[in-house]
């Protein structure tokens, strides 16, 4: 049992590595919703993969409406004043046209359910080796790049990377999945006064604690896996900001 | 006091170790409940089952749960509908499970669809048609004519699995047979009036049973298997069919009941939940209490 649960653990730190990188920049520019709103467009464009064809070229598709989705985000940060709103509404579109597409495919509610927060236990070793090896080459792009590059370039580095990462986990692990491990330990962290190099630590040590927790808790109380991710990092985050409040 | 109780938990221990070891069980993983049935008609306590799905779940959609990886490293028989039910859920489980003695075309894997004839088999098979298996319709359960070949598929994977129970296996099954035989009698006579009687159903699943009763099955509250109705669609089907020419419209455990009943409403005629699997509603607490529950739902 310990090679499955591992693996999945494996996925879960995976998916944090790159996306509390990026959670922390999201965080910074005050665009949080970015990643939902990408992240819903490549649930979009793979409910349009499903019913157009067949479920094939699934990847392709969902990355093109990704980038386009992260286009219109990055332009909206740049013209509209309350982006924020345009990256909710672009969410929302996201969403529903997802539901209306599958509503013509058969079976459309129980893909919407994988897409939203799929079961990271059913993700095979080998695609979590895929991935390791994509968001370290990203991250290593990332890291070694961004920050020499200004204006466009950099918007566009930026965007099309993430776009990338977020077409790649969301078809792993789901929206919401996805946007709970890259919010919440950037979250936590963000308030905290030091390098940007201490908090991505930070974040990467908190997170994988969650991970482990969620994941030997859903084992153990035979509980959906991703939808246990998504509710102990919603939850932390919550408490988080509930007690330092206090 | 100390040692008293460390010499008892010792002497249990021992008692424990020298104690003749009771015969292991076959353990046996099945995906519906039906399937556990027959296995404790045909394995009785030489048998431990345990079923993935839920009576009054989707058959078509099982929510896996960490366990079920935990239950199939173990088994050494797993025995499955088959026929593309269980495409949505089966197939990763048994890969993570990573069990040589039940994956396909091991010894200890039985896909039941193999035992009986299909029908519906569709010519070409599309998403766009809707979710068609393409083997054919998996709900061949549901005539109760076609439970003996299932039931004797599942007599000879335990026989395979255990030589030395083969005896047993045969003899109950053979009882399951005999009972089997004077039942199926029984509902083949009350099903009599059935004959000819057209209904509309949810989804494509009471295509063996209307077969086997007589029914003629005039179209389904789907548009396309899989995809839930539309208002549209409904329109249709009342347009289709002439006021009076219908008997009743029947629908599963595990859809919702708005779109049956609106129809029924619509053109005044009865509408009915027949159960699909055992458990699937409380009167249907048994393989033969299934098709009494199905038949009484039905008759009236």
């Amino acid at each position: 049992m310990i090679d499955v649960l591992f693996s999945a653990f494996l996925l879960s730190v995976v998916l944090l590595g790159i996306h509390s990188y990026y959670g922390l920049h999201i965080i910074e520019r005050g665009i949080i919703f970015t990643d939902l709103g990408i992240g819903q467009m490549a649930a979009f464009g793979a409910a349009v993969a499903i019913l157009v064809f067949d479920g094939k070229y699934m990847y392709p598709v969902s990355l093109a409406f990704s980038l386009g989705g992260a286009f219109l985000i990055a332009l909206s940060t740049k013209r509209t004043r309350n982006h924020e709103a345009f990256i909710g509404l672009l969410y929302a579109f996201g969403m529903s046209a997802a539901v209306i597409a599958l509503s013509r495919a058969p079976r459309g509610a129980e893909e919407m359910q994988h897409l939203v927060a799929a079961d990271i236990l059913f993700v095979p070793m080998h695609a979590v080796f895929k991935t390791a090896i994509l968001y370290a080459a990203i991250g290593t792009v990332l890291w070694l790049t961004l920050k020499r590059l200004r204006g466009t370039w950099r918007e566009l580095l930026f965007f099309g990377t993430f776009s990338l990462t977020v077409t790649s986990s969301v078809n792993l692990a789901g929206v919401l999945v996805v946007f709970s491990i890259l919010v919440a330990p950037a979250f936590i962290v963000s308030g905290i006064k030091r390098s940007f190099r201490t908090k991505l630590l930070l974040a990467w040590a908190l997170g994988t604690v969650l991970n482990l927790i969620a994941i030997v808790a859903s084992y153990f109380l035979d509980l959906p896996t991703g939808y246990t991710v998504v509710a102990l990092y919603a939850l932390s985050g919550i408490v988080f900001s509930l007690v330092r409040g206090l | 006091m100390k040692v008293t109780i460390i010499n008892l938990l010792i002497a249990a221990a021992l008692g424990a170790a020298l104690a003749p070891p009771a015969q292991a069980k076959t353990k046996v993983v099945v995906t519906y409940p039906y399937i556990a049935s027959l296995v404790g008609e045909i394995a009785k306590d030489q048998a431990e089952v345990s079923t993935l799905a839920k009576g009054d779940e989707d058959p078509h959609f099982v929510v896996p749960r960490p366990s079920f990886i935990g239950k199939l490293r173990q088994a050494d028989l797993l025995i499955i509908n088959g026929a593309s039910l269980e495409i949505g859920f089966v197939p990763p489980l048994i890969r993570q499970a990573n069990n040589p003695k039940i994956a396909p075309g091991a010894e200890g894997f039985v896909d039941l669809s193999q035992a009986v004839d299909l029908i519906e088999k569709p010519d070409s098979v599309s998403r766009s048609e809707g979710d068609i298996h393409p083997e054919g319709n998996p709900h061949f359960i549901l005539d109760w004519h076609n439970l003996p070949a299932v039931a004797r598929a599942i007599a000879d994977a335990f026989a395979r699995i255990d030589r030395a129970g083969a005896g047993t296996y045969r003899k109950n099954l053979d009882a399951l047979l005999a009972r089997w035989k004077v039942k199926s009698a029984e509902w083949d006579k009350r099903s009599a009036s059935l004959h000819g009687k057209s209904i509309i159903q949810y989804h494509r699943l009471f295509d063996y049973f209307a077969l086997r009763t007589g029914m003629k099955i005039v179209g389904e509250l789907e548009p396309k298997p899989g995809i839930p109705p539309t208002s549209r669609h409904i329109e249709d089907l009342i347009q289709a069919n002439a006021p009076g020419s219908l008997y009743l419209v029947v629908t599963d455990p595990y859809h919702e009941r708005k779109s049956a009943e609106g129809l029924a409403q619509k053109m005044s005629i009865p509408w009915a939940v027949l159960p699909q699997d055992v458990a699937a509603v409380p009167a249907a607490k048994d393989l033969v209490s299934l098709f009494d529950t199905m038949l009484a739902s039905v008759l009236r």
